[in-house]
């Protein structure tokens, strides 16, 4: 016993696959029994055209955690517009865990989610609002502020709002300013708004 | 008389669309993404390699870098813009880790007589396999019943064939206990030359961490070290590098990163252990 040294590491020839899935058969793949096909399958579709489509209608059925963080790593490596709003889809969801890793992972979409972030704002459910603000909160494009104010403009919930400041407190300057003064006099009776705008007002102020 | 060559034409300066380009294309291929903050280190290398390759200018090197078939320039490249700054026992709290909780754990629920198996990456010049090797040696009792593999891999092909040399400066050793040194190392004029049997206990293999066609060979180890690596990568790449990590471990298998990095913010595939050394993460029993 002891340290040993064997070829641990197969060479690549004798550890290739035998031959190279067609996108066709990973896809069948992402429903195979096996998380570990499952896994590898999204891992591999990188590269098949169409894939953030059928990717993204996998997540919301997919029940393995590490499954479904491999398919949103390749969403995101994908970069698809597209693929956004099928994402989006899963702020719907009953599961906590995914509604988070979907807002990380459109947080860390480089292409432009604009649209998808237009109609989340619009949505009639605040929920889906205040995700939609913590995905703007996880993007650092530089417009976050400019989108920020827009919400705290215009939103009638309370919670929405308060998110938005929340953000506003690290990604506000001297524009936020004004709006933020509006927000306290549209909840003007509401102390949780009172708290947290002078709250942004005094860390854009001080900073 | 032979003439002497004409001076080479002054290499014109890297401009800031030129390093976008660039850094797309290094990140594409490597995972390491450099911010603008590296400019200087990036182009003052870049130059070096205009230079080397008599390419002219950032165009003709860049297309050298993309249409080269056997992809050589772009290792030297790589070889380059990597860091290789370490020394012996670093962070040597994770090999007390190693020794007095994380092995005792894993033999214990260990079935089987097979090897125990240890990845390093990035290997850098060879210190923490080596270190991870001398520990085990010296440290832990297991090792009389237990068969450990150590392999260790990088990116940098020339930082391997230093790490396979094997022989240090005093700077490199200067955590190495005084009996250490004596029984590992042989005095070299003013370098330290690690003994024959503790080199061959290591393989050493290049691995891009970014290119699954190079890691899918990597499964069943029990426990990775990849310290102050991920640092250099940006979040998607380290997402892709955690997921490439949890493939490559057995069920209940651990990841040890620098002390200023954390799994969690990463990705939420591996669970927190707090053992008392230190923290590490652990691929979940029940996984596949």
């Amino acid at each position: 016993m002891g340290l040993v040294k064997r070829k641990a590491i197969p060479p690549a020839e004798a550890a290739k696959p035998k031959q190279e899935q067609s996108c066709m058969e990973l896809a069948a793949c992402l429903e195979d029994a096996d998380p570990r096909t499952r896994r590898r399958a999204a891992r591999d579709m990188l590269h098949c055209p169409h894939a953030a489509g059928v990717l993204a209608s996998r997540l919301n059925r997919e029940p393995d955690t590490a499954v479904r963080e491999v398919i949103l790593t390749t969403l995101v490596r994908l970069n698809d517009p597209s693929a956004a709003g099928r994402m989006a889809d899963c702020l719907r969801s009953e599961d906590a865990a995914l509604r988070n890793e979907v807002i990380e992972a459109i947080g860390l979409l480089a292409c432009d989610v604009s649209d998808v972030l237009r109609s989340l704002l619009a949505d009639p459910d605040p929920d889906i609002r205040i995700f939609a603000v913590n995905i703007l909160d996880s993007r650092r494009q530089p417009d976050v502020e400019s989108w920020l104010i827009e919400v705290i403009e215009r939103d009638a919930h309370l919670n929405v709002c308060a998110t938005a400041v929340d953000v506003l407190c690290e990604a506000g300057s001297e524009a936020a300013v004004d709006p933020l003064l509006r927000l306290k006099d549209r909840f003007r009776s509401e102390a949780f708004i009172q708290f947290a705008a002078n709250r942004a007002l005094k860390s854009i102020r001080g900073a | 008389m032979r003439a002497s060559p004409p001076p080479s034409e002054p290499v014109p300066a890297i401009t800031g669309e030129d390093f976008l380009k660039f850094k797309e294309f290094f990140y594409r291929k490597t995972g390491i993404n450099f911010e603008s903050a590296k400019r200087y280190f990036v182009d003052k290398r870049l130059v070096e390699r205009i230079e080397a390759t008599r390419t002219g200018d950032f165009r003709g090197y860049f297309t050298l870098l993309r249409f080269q078939d056997s992809g050589e320039e772009l290792q030297q490249l790589t070889n380059l813009m990597t860091v290789n700054e370490t020394y012996f026992l670093r962070e040597e709290y994770q090999f007390r880790c190693l020794v007095d909780s994380i092995l005792p754990e894993i033999v214990q629920r260990r079935t089987g007589s097979h090897p125990i198996r240890i990845w390093c990456i990035p290997s850098s010049s060879g210190e923490e396999p080596y270190s991870v090797a001398m520990y085990l040696m010296e440290m832990w009792s297991g090792i009389s019943d237990w068969d450990v593999e150590i392999i260790s891999s990088d990116i940098d092909t020339s930082i391997l064939r230093r790490a396979r040399a094997a022989r240090y400066s005093i700077r490199s050793v200067q955590h190495v206990p005084a009996l250490w040194l004596e029984k590992y190392f042989k005095g070299v004029a003013n370098e330290y030359q690690l003994c024959d049997d503790l080199r061959q206990a290591v393989e050493f293999t290049r691995v891009n961490l970014s290119e699954p066609a190079d890691t899918f060979r990597y499964r069943n180890f029990d426990v990775i070290f990849c310290r102050n690596l991920l640092i250099y990568f940006d979040d998607v790449s380290r997402k892709t590098a955690a997921e490439t990590f949890y493939e490559a471990l057995n069920p209940g298998g651990y990841i040890c990163l620098g002390h200023s990095e954390s799994m969690s913010r990463i990705s939420p595939l591996f669970k927190v252990c707090k053992f008392p050394e230190a923290i590490v993460y652990r691929k979940g029993l029940e996984a596949r």
